[in-house]
């Protein structure tokens, strides 16, 4: 009986306290910076990055937690962070890490080597985390070892020229976050919740609830103390879910948001025609930047019909990605051509594919499809193929977070109908779709960009194909790797090819003819079809902060739900 | 024949003249014509227009994006053309064909549902209120119980779980929750109506139950049946669009509701592209005031009291 009293006295003590500290604590708008979050934060109490759900992007990996080293898209080098270098062996077997000296948990105690072995450590012995990251740790690292204080030691596998930017680099998205052992160790780091969360970062963790973030800067943070950056000026982080592209739009028209997610071009014209002060990467036509994750069809490989190599090279044959480009995006991406993104620097392998001849048409070829899929016995009757009475029907899960997802899929539904596959949309909110139905293969097919991986060598987006990451339907694909399940002799083939190209150094010439001979098993068996380049076009407002990275100052790229936003936050000052 | 007859009739006779015209047929109330003739121009521009205009461009990607309808210009000064005479949507669909096949769609939805839960209605309605005991007390309290739910929760959460559904998927699902008020009613309807005198001398001379409640009582309920059977198609549309608007109706097939969902969720709105929202907003005004219509004018058919005088 005294209980539910209890916890109401509490509960009552704890509201008065908030209150007065959000009182006390009460930031001006123009010390705030507002991010756009677009998914609902499912988990707001938990803070263990390592389990699945929004534990990052919301504000904890951009403001709270640190990277060890970033990659800079502009320059191609790994901007030193949490560490400031690192040496590898000649085979690429035997990375030892520098870390920075002064570095401290919001807590006050001290990072160093402990941290780092601790949560490696936590990642190799746990197998029931699930993260990206720490599964990629897992299979690639052997053992790690702390030399002094301040460095590291790790021993992998097999040799790994790519381990640095792989694991701790910011390459795509996230990094491996080192966790503080005074708190974590004892824990069992696949049920903790890590709650109230610390970080190294300049901002604190302040207030959470399913639809925004909130983060306070530390004016005690230890990196304006060393002089390694100064005190970042924003006094407050905001990371907001706004909706869909109307309240985006909206609140960049009010000034209620200073960076907003992806809109389409229509939108990014409007919101510009009344405020100005909103600019976005390029200052003209296309403004949008290039995503390196170019988007491509999912298919889970192991349902009927499309266990069949020939039924998914028919689809692949029935997509017209001129008109994606043109509906889609309007006109502001371009067909891929392979799977990688069509960077510079990925030039010598696409190049080496499409010169083999597994390029892929910008347009479809309805008539080499329809010779696919009757040469697999199904026969049109009325507007559908057919075979034993059951039509040839697909459902196709889109992620509903944004108009260019659910658009691009209603335009490949439309392609399929007329070519005789009952096509559906299936749109799923943004965290149930990684949440639920892309890691246990819960689709036929699905949109998205799984092969995502690659900025300068191809083994990223490749070995993410492989037979050893397949798992039954139902299992969760580690790290999103293979979720098409795709296996048989010639995934066997593709996957001994890639462990070849794993082993080489950067650079090695041999690389090109590798992928090409590889990409043969691709071209003939479909596990995903690549369909269009990525482009992010994300309205930002000098309203308030100006210092957006743009391709004028291009100090890094602008996906501020990436681990490297540390970089923009440090770099916005506040407008005049 | 005295010269009376040819006598002109005065303004004032033509006007009395006309009214008890009117008041010979009270089925041809002005509301109730209106009503009609409003929904039938939606049924019969969804049937004519498929053969005078392409069905096919409701499609996504049949037609340049956001061209705005003849005689205006969109935000990067394109003129509508008269190949997409009402202008086309951020996905390449011409809005024309969009209201050619939504707009009966929306009606569609709204009839079956409505007739399916009228039917179960009138089914409960009677058994309740006739046979009484047991099985009025299950089909009362059922009844009660499911008035008390809200509809949209209930239905939000199936939608989401079908994911696509088809408009008669959809249908079936709403009618689902149209079926209590005319339950309710029609059981107070029969149980007074069983004290009538007629209703008895049909018991006395051992009519059928079935006979008695279908055969005697049902045709003196009819144009209070229709009353109730227009307000459930109302409800049932509003409720259609409300799932429409969210995003939960059907993917593929276009209706009003779905058209405003896109809209909004392309940001239609500060684009200023407001044929795209605004087109089928009227159409469905058009729709429900022509409900309104018919409903009014069946009140005055069914209670004569409340025809006009003048």
């Amino acid at each position: 009986m005294t209980t539910p009293v209890l916890r109401m006295a509490a509960s009552a003590l704890a509201i008065a306290a908030f209150g007065g500290m959000a009182l006390a604590q009460d930031v001006a708008r123009e010390d705030t910076v507002i991010f756009d979050l677009d998914r609902t934060i499912q988990d707001p109490e938990n803070f263990n990055w390592m389990t699945p759900g929004t534990k990052r992007m919301h504000g904890a990996h951009q403001t709270m937690w640190e990277p060890l080293f970033i990659l800079n898209y502009g320059t191609g080098d790994l901007d030193p962070w949490l560490a400031t270098g690192f040496e590898a062996n000649a085979d690429s077997t035997e990375f030892t890490i520098t870390l920075r000296d002064g570095v401290e948990w919001s807590d006050g105690e001290a990072f160093n080597a402990d941290d780092v072995v601790f949560t490696v450590n936590l990642a190799m012995t746990n197998e029931e985390i699930s993260s990206r990251e720490a599964s990629t740790i897992r299979s690639q690292v052997a053992s790690v070892e702390k030399v002094d204080d301040l460095t590291v030691t790790f021993t992998l596998q097999n040799p790994n020229p790519r381990f640095l930017v792989e694991n701790f680099g910011v390459r795509i998205f996230g990094s491996f976050l080192i966790m503080p052992e005074h708190i974590w160790s004892g824990e069992n780091a696949a049920t903790f919740a890590f709650n109230p969360p610390i970080g190294t970062g300049p901002y604190t963790f302040a207030s959470a609830s399913s639809n925004r973030a909130i983060w306070d800067r530390n004016d005690n943070w230890w990196g304006a103390k060393t002089g390694f950056q100064d005190l970042p000026a924003p006094k407050r982080v905001i990371f907001l879910g706004s909706g869909g592209e109307e309240s985006r739009a909206q609140l960049m028209l009010s000034n209620q948001l200073d960076a907003a997610q992806n809109v389409t071009i229509g939108t990014f014209e409007a919101i510009q025609a009344q405020n100005p002060n909103v600019i976005a990467w390029h200052d003209d036509y296309p403004y949008a930047a290039a995503d390196p994750c170019a988007r491509q069809l999912e298919i889970n490989t192991t349902v009927a019909p499309w266990d069949n190599a020939n039924m998914r090279k028919a689809v692949a044959h029935l997509i017209d990605r001129t008109q994606i480009v043109n509906i889609a995006y309007e006109g502001t991406t371009e067909a891929s051509q392979t799977m990688f993104a069509q960077y510079g620097s990925m030039d010598p392998f696409i190049n080496a594919v499409v010169d083999a001849g597994y390029g892929l048409s910008p347009n479809a070829d309805p008539a080499a499809a329809q010779a696919l899929i009757e040469g697999e016995g199904w026969a049109k009757d009325g507007d559908y193929y057919t075979k034993d009475g059951e039509t040839l029907s697909v459902n196709i899960h889109v992620n509903s977070a944004s108009t260019e997802y659910t658009r691009t899929i209603d335009m490949i539904v439309e392609q399929l109908q007329r070519a005789g596959i009952d096509a559906r949309a299936v749109p799923v909110e943004n965290g149930v779709f990684w949440g639920e139905v892309l890691p246990f293969g819960s689709f036929e097919m699905s949109y998205s960009w799984l092969s995502c991986g690659s900025v300068n060598e191809p083994w990223a987006s490749m070995g993410r194909y492989t037979t050893a990451d397949v798992v039954p339907v139902g299992e969760r694909s580690p790290g999103f790797n293979n979720t098409a399940r795709w296996d048989g002799e010639a995934a066997e083939a593709y996957t001994a090819i890639m462990a070849d190209i794993a082993a080489r150094p950067l650079g090695d010439e041999a690389v090109p003819g590798l992928v090409a001979e590889a990409y043969q098993y691709l071209d003939a068996e479909m596990p995903f079809i690549p369909l269009v380049q990525a482009a992010k076009l994300l309205p930002m407002n000098t309203t308030y902060w100006t210092g957006w990275p743009t391709a004028d100052n291009y100090y890094n790229h602008p996906f501020f739900w990436w681990n490297h936003t540390h970089q923009i936050i440090h770099n916005l000052e506040k407008a005049e | 024949m005295t010269s009376q007859d040819n006598v002109p009739m005065t303004r004032a006779e033509k006007q009395q003249a006309k009214r008890l015209k009117r008041f010979d047929n009270p089925w041809m109330n002005p509301k109730l014509l209106w009503g009609l003739g409003l929904l039938l121009a939606i049924v019969a521009l969804g049937l004519l227009g498929r053969i005078f205009w392409d069905p096919d461009l409701v499609f996504t990607g049949s037609a340049p994006l956001k061209l705005p309808p003849v005689g205006f210009e969109n935000l990067r000064r394109q003129e509508g053309i008269w190949d997409y005479p009402l202008g086309t949507d951020g996905g390449g669909r011409d809005m024309l064909a969009m209201i050619i096949v939504g707009a009966p769609n929306t009606l569609f939805v709204g009839l079956l549902a409505s007739l399916i839960g009228m039917s179960i209605g009138i089914f409960l309605g009677f058994s309740a209120g006739f046979l009484g005991g047991r099985i009025d007390d299950t089909i009362r309290v059922l009844a009660d119980v499911m008035i008390t739910i809200p509809p949209l929760l209930i239905l939000v959460v199936f939608q989401s779980a079908f994911g696509d559904v088809t408009l008669t998927m959809m249908a079936l699902l709403i009618a689902g929750f149209v079926w209590q008020s005319p339950t309710r009613l029609i059981r107070a309807q029969v149980l007074s109506m069983k004290q009538s005198g007629y209703v008895q001398m049909a018991q006395l001379s051992g009519a059928s139950t079935g006979h008695i409640m279908f055969r005697e009582m049902l045709p003196n309920l009819v144009p209070y049946l229709f009353g109730s059977f227009i307000a459930s198609v109302t409800t049932s549309i509003v409720t259609a669009v409300g799932l429409e608007v969210l995003g939960l109706g059907p993917q593929r097939i276009p209706t009003l509701g779905r058209t405003i969902y896109e809209a909004i969720n392309a940001g239609a709105l500060i684009q200023n592209l407001w044929w795209w929202w605004g087109i089928p907003t009227l159409l469905l005004a058009v729709i429900f005031i022509g409900l309104l219509l018919i409903n009014l004018g069946l009140d005055e058919v069914s209670n004569p009291r409340l025809r006009k005088l003048s």
